[in-house]
Formats: C-alpha cells, structure tokens, sequence
C-alpha cells in the first residue's frame, strides 16, 4: 500500500507549475471574500506570477530545443541546464506501474477474499508487476486477474475453483456465502451426501443448469468495462447498464444517453464518426436498443 | 458539478499523465480558472517553425465538449491559416467539424499538423496563402523562417543569461 502513495507523490513533484490540488471552485468564494482592491491586486500578481512561469518555461524549453538542434550555439551552461531538465521529467516515466498498483489495490477488497485462495496455485514469478516487493499479494493477485479473464469460461473455471475451496474448507459457510438463489442451495444440500468435499465440477451432471447463466449475468457488467469505456468520453460520467448495452451508431461509439440527447439536441452527429444519428424519431431509438438488448447473451 | 467541468478536470489529470508521452506540447491549465488553459507546442521538424516553441491560448466555453474551444496563437506565427495580427486560427475541427470526442491534447496535435501542411486555399494570413499558391516556396518559408527566428525563439545573449 506505501508503494503506490510514494509513486503518486513522485508523481506530484514532477510537475513543473504548482496547482491547487482540489477545487477550482474554492478560490474565487475565498477572493470574493476578501476585500475589492486586494482582490484585484492578488489577481494581478497571479496573472503576473503565471506568465513568468511559462516564460521560465519556455525558455528553459527552448534552451533544450537549441542543444539538440543548432550545435553553434552550445553553451557550458546550457549543458547544465539539460541534465536537470531530463532528471525532472524521468521519474514519472514510471507512474503507468504506480497507477496500475493503484488501481489494482482500490480494487482489492473485492478480490483480497480469492486472493488467499489462489495464492497457493499461483507461483510468484507469474506476476508481472515489477514493485510487488511493497505491494500487497491483493494487488498482485487482482492484477494477474484482470489479465486473465478475457473470456467467460474462464471466469468460470475461477469461480468453480473458489467454491471448491470454499466447499473444501467449509460447507456450511459455502451455502451461506454462495451467490446462487435459494433453489440451488437446496440441491446443493440434497447432493451432499453424494460428494460433500467440493463443488461441481464443468461436466457435473448435477450441476444446476442455471448456475452459468447466472454468473454470466453477474459478470456482464465487468466484462463490458473491460472491452468499452466504464465512462462517458463526453461527460466523464459512469456509464450505467442502460448506456453501456446503448450502441447509437453503427460506428461502435458509446456515450451516455444523457450526452446522446444533448447532441441530438444539438447537431446530432455521431462524435465518433461525425455522421448524423438516424433521425426517426423515438420509436427507432427504442427498437435498436431492443436489439442491443438481445444481443447481450449470444455475447 | 456541471459537465463541462468534470470533463476538464478528467483532462487535466490525462494531460498530467501523459506529459511525457508527447514531447512536443505542454498543457497548462490556469490556476484559477479551469476554462483559461494555456498550450507551448514545439514547431515540427522539416517545417520553417522547427526550433521555435509556439503559445496557444485556449478559451474554453460552458458547452464544452459539445462546442469546440476557442484557439489562438499567442505567439506570432506566418503561416497562410493563422492571423497574424490576432493569432485566430482557420482550423475545420475547430469551426464546424469539431467532434466532442476531441480534447484539448489532441487538438493541439490538430494544430501541429495544420503548421506542417498548411492549407493556402483558405487563407487567414493572405500574403502567406499568395506566397504558396503562386508557388514561391522557398518565399513563404524564408518568410516562415524568420517570423520564427524574431518571435518563437529566444532573443540571442538572452538564451543563456539567467
């Protein structure tokens, strides 16, 4: 958990211009506050502050620019200048790993459960991040995960080898904690006088049929996030089930419909392709949601 | 918070990201005002502007991104598509082929790419657009060169004073 945080900090020092971390709203209630004049004069100074800010930029820039391209005017102190430059923009070439940890570690409550049961099976050297000396195995874990589960026999083949775990360890806690509806814990308890020691196996004849349909309906959502954008690229929204399954265009570009009806409000283009969004009105729109619908199982 | 906002910002922090990744352009927001943001692109190579790092002034309206943001060269640049006195840039993803799938990172890209093939046909600048279309070349880009050398680069002795 410390690794993430430092990189996140490195991260930080690297820029080259201070910003406020948080709330652009903040500061003009703060000036609105404060008296006319001093306002103004802080403003002036800010502006003033800010322009010779980029100007340092700049030059600092231009100066790099100027030992790679022109070589009659090297300079000893430009030379200088160089080194610090290079070492200033380095570090962060390492945050991709430092945001993949992050991200595998905000989600490793969900996947810290599983984690103690895969570490067995899992050998070490299969884990490709490079910092998981500090990292929690959660993480690690989390991240091999996401890698893996590109098709849905594989999840799967995950879940059956955590419920034969669980079986394993405890079946009482098995039944309490297992997703399925009431019906299929009750079959599980009739058959285990049969095999009490581990769940069903994929060509189990007394696996409940619905048991795979109902793991593929739970996965959807994270499946979907995987291949498509978990976000609106317009508004930067968290796209719900609606507008994930919502494909407006034939071009494959998704958007929120909160977006979708601002745009056809507007010029109604698609802002993938730029071509108009079929214009029939509301009883179209429904129908090829419908068919998006229906293509979700055959996925 | 309003859409337009939570866009910028998801902006920002992309920008903060992938500062490395594109070399040739620094974006930087204002620090009191999430719609003032404020671009230095590098002229690209082989172009008369290779050298010169130029400054863009984004203004960013409350419909953003379904309307495009406003650009300017800050910096003074001769080129057959930019104005010369106010910076206005004639650029097609910025008027009405703007797509609200752009972002300020890739229209500076757009930009870039319009500096190293301009378009003499729809001229801003029209003693740049003459100079090309009557095919002086080597006219525009010494032309271009200059400009370049008077405004995009540091002033000789002032480089390496500080």
């Amino acid at each position: 958990m410390n690794q993430p945080l430092k990189e996140g900090r490195t991260r930080q020092s690297s820029f080259r211009v201070i910003y406020p971390p948080m709330g652009y709203d903040s500061i003009p209630i703060a000036a609105s506050n404060a008296k006319e004049f001093g306002k103004k004069k802080r403003v002036n100074r800010a502006a003033k502050l800010k322009q010779s800010k980029l100007d340092v930029r700049r030059e600092q820039w231009l100066s790099q620019v100027k030992n790679k391209g022109c070589k009659e005017e090297t300079n000893g102190v430009s030379g200088v200048k160089m080194p610090a430059e290079r070492n200033d923009i380095n570090p962060s070439g390492e945050e991709n790993e430092g945001l993949r940890n992050l991200c595998s570690d905000s989600e490793s409550p969900f996947n810290s459960p599983m984690s103690s049961v895969f570490g067995s099976n899992r050998s070490p050297s299969h884990f490709t991040s490079n910092s998981s000396s500090s990292s929690s195995s959660g993480g690690c874990c989390s991240e091999s995960m996401t890698e893996e589960d590109d098709g849905d026999n594989e999840c799967l083949d995950d879940w059956e080898a955590i419920a034969d775990a669980l079986a394993a360890d405890d079946i009482k806690n098995d039944n309490l904690e297992s997703p399925e509806p009431d019906s299929v814990t009750a079959t599980m308890e009739a058959s285990q006088d049969d095999c009490c020691a581990r769940a069903w196996r994929a060509d189990d004849v007394f696996r409940p049929q619905s048991l795979p349909n109902l793991l593929k309906q739970n996965s959807f959502p994270c499946f979907k996030n995987v291949c498509s954008p978990s976000t609106c690229p317009i508004c930067c929204e968290d796209l719900d089930l609606t507008d994930t399954s919502f494909l407006p265009c034939p071009c494959g570009y998704r958007l929120c419909l909160f977006c979708h009806k601002r745009i056809l409000e507007d010029d109604g283009r698609c802002p993938g392709c730029r071509k108009q969004y079929d214009h029939h009105g509301p009883g179209n729109l429904s129908s090829k949601m419908g068919r998006s619908y229906s293509m979700i199982p055959r996925r | 918070m309003q859409a337009s906002r939570a866009r910028l910002f998801k902006e920002y922090k992309e920008v903060q990201r992938e500062k490395v990744a594109d070399p040739d352009i620094q974006l930087v927001c204002d620090d009191s005002n999430i719609f003032k943001w404020t671009a230095l692109i590098k002229g690209p190579s082989e172009t008369p502007y290779e050298g010169g790092v130029f400054q863009l002034a984004f203004s960013v309206p409350e419909q953003y991104p379904l309307q495009p943001p406003q650009v300017r060269f800050l910096t003074k640049i001769f080129h057959p598509n930019v104005h010369f006195k106010t910076g206005e840039i004639c650029l097609d993803i910025l008027k009405n082929a703007w797509s609200p799938a752009w972002t300020l990172q890739s229209v500076c890209r757009a930009i870039i790419a319009l500096m190293a093939h301009p378009e003499p046909d729809s001229p801003l600048n029209c003693d740049s657009g003459n100079l090309l279309r009557s095919g002086d070349v080597r006219g525009f880009q010494s032309m271009a060169k200059m400009y370049t050398r008077l405004a995009a680069m540091p002033k000789k002795g002032r480089i390496f004073s500080t």
